[in-house]
């Protein structure tokens, strides 16, 4: 009688197509396999039982070390629930609801972890079309870029000028000064003229990009003219990004092409902008010698703001390195309009 | 002959040491100071100097108004302007108002006193 029970029981775990349920050994392997997990990750039985559940997550995730965080997590708690980013067999993603449970036997000895997953993409693509949510987006978005106008003409109308005058009044004095001293004023005015150099740039990072102008596409191509970098912007869009998400979109390319000029030593960058899972996808990837501390998930190099922007946004960014050289930024957002 | 200079800029900074800087030639002499575009008009008809130094965005009227005013009263006029806005549109509004020729700030002052010796010769 126990043994059909127990039969049963298994029945039904491996038939249940709504959720994923599987069990990882103490080490995180996959060690059984239902229709749900099939059905929500993409992969038959045969091709993961035996492979690190760390497969299910996203390249950033893997690089801060969450899946085995994870696992400590369960194992010191008893169980863990997370929803975030996981990424299919064939590489696209969605949001998963996850319980991690650990599962210890009457010895007290740790046999493995439980691991229940639901898809809610859909839930999650419902709650971001609400219109309170997209109005506060939208809200969000335009205070900031409000904001980055404001700094732009501040920097540009008054502290750019008056270091410019400094400048100038520096230049005077070392042609008035006797030659013992000549140096140290010409030094000090090259510190002036390198500080006046990087404001510049930075005005030309803050200032409005002028997508209500020229459109989305137009505005990028202009900007990657303007970095004297060789590239292109090519775009295969079904449908053209609102304004909150075209600024979020240019904002972070602009990040990842400054990322690119200053530490990627590339030769051309691509900017690739395509609709998927109804949202926008785009891909800037370069040839270069890719971002020395990719591996430290380190604050450097903007990262961190485009993966804010783009989860703010309720999307997500990635980084990755490119085996034959040069790094990949991917991000996504959703189109959240009806 | 001593190159009569007239300056206009909003910015205090700015006018102080372009005078000294241009003082300082002994070929040139900076005949008056005006702080925004208004200004700069009565003074370029009241001393008549040979280069005006115009900053493109000034209070009262703007550097291209101002410069087509000069221009108006004053053809034989030669107007250097002299800005901190270098895009295409602020390049070609001043031009349109018929400056003679453009100069960012933060050039050097060596090329900034070339381009008004030069206006001047015109």
């Amino acid at each position: 009688m126990q043994r059909d029970e127990s039969e049963l029981f298994r029945l039904l775990v491996q038939g249940v197509r709504d959720c994923g349920i599987f069990m990882l050994d103490p080490g995180g392997h996959v060690v059984s396999w239902n229709a749900g997990a099939e059905r929500i990750n993409g992969y038959a039985a045969e091709e993961i039982i035996g492979r690190h559940f760390s497969t299910f997550y996203p390249p950033e995730d893997v690089r801060s070390g969450k899946p085995d965080w994870e696992l400590r997590v369960a194992k010191a708690e008893g169980a863990l629930e997370d929803e975030g980013w996981r990424v299919r067999k064939d590489g696209t993603r969605f949001w998963s609801n996850v319980i991690i449970t650990a599962l210890y036997d009457d010895t007290g000895e740790l046999r493995g972890f439980g691991k229940v997953t639901r898809d809610m993409t859909e839930r999650r693509r419902a709650e971001q079309q609400l219109t309170d949510r997209r109005r506060l987006l939208a809200h969000l978005v335009e205070a900031q870029e409000r904001e980055r106008q404001r700094i732009a003409w501040d920097v540009h109308d008054d502290t750019i000028q008056a270091m410019v005058a400094v400048d100038m009044r520096l230049q005077l004095l070392a042609r008035r000064l006797p030659e013992e001293h000549r140096g140290t004023v010409e030094h000090l005015d090259g510190a002036v003229r390198s500080a006046i150099s990087r404001l510049r740039n930075l005005v030309f990072r803050v200032r409005p990009p002028g997508i209500e102008r020229q459109g989305l596409r137009d505005a990028l191509a202009g900007y990657l003219a303007d970095t004297a970098m060789a590239g292109e912007i090519r775009s295969t869009l079904e449908r053209v990004p609102g304004d909150d998400a075209a600024i979020t979109i240019f904002r972070i390319c602009q990040e990842a092409l400054t990322n690119v000029r200053k530490h990627a030593r590339a030769s051309s960058v691509a900017v690739e902008l395509s609709t998927v899972d109804r949202g926008f996808l785009v891909r800037v990837a370069d040839d270069g010698v890719g971002l020395p501390d990719l591996d430290q998930g380190s604050s450097h190099f903007g990262l961190i703001e485009m993966r804010e922007r783009a989860e703010v946004a309720g999307g997500w960014c990635t980084v990755t390195a490119v085996p034959e050289g040069g790094t990949v930024v991917e991000f996504w957002l959703p189109d959240v309009r009806p | 002959m001593i190159l009569r200079v007239l300056i206009a800029d909003d910015d205090p900074l700015i006018r102080d040491v372009l005078r000294d800087v241009l003082d300082d030639e002994p070929d040139m002499e900076v005949v008056a100071v005006a702080s925004d575009a208004r200004e700069a008009v009565e003074l370029a008809e009241r001393h008549a100097p040979a280069v005006i130094v115009l900053d493109v965005r000034m209070p009262r009227g703007g550097g291209a108004h101002a410069a087509k005013e000069i221009l108006r009263r004053a053809p034989d006029a030669r107007i250097l302007a002299f800005s901190a806005y270098t895009d295409a549109g602020a390049v070609d509004e001043m031009r349109r108002a018929g400056v003679t020729d453009y100069v960012a700030k933060g050039v050097r002052n060596t090329e900034l006193v070339a381009a008004v010796r030069r206006l001047g010769r015109l």
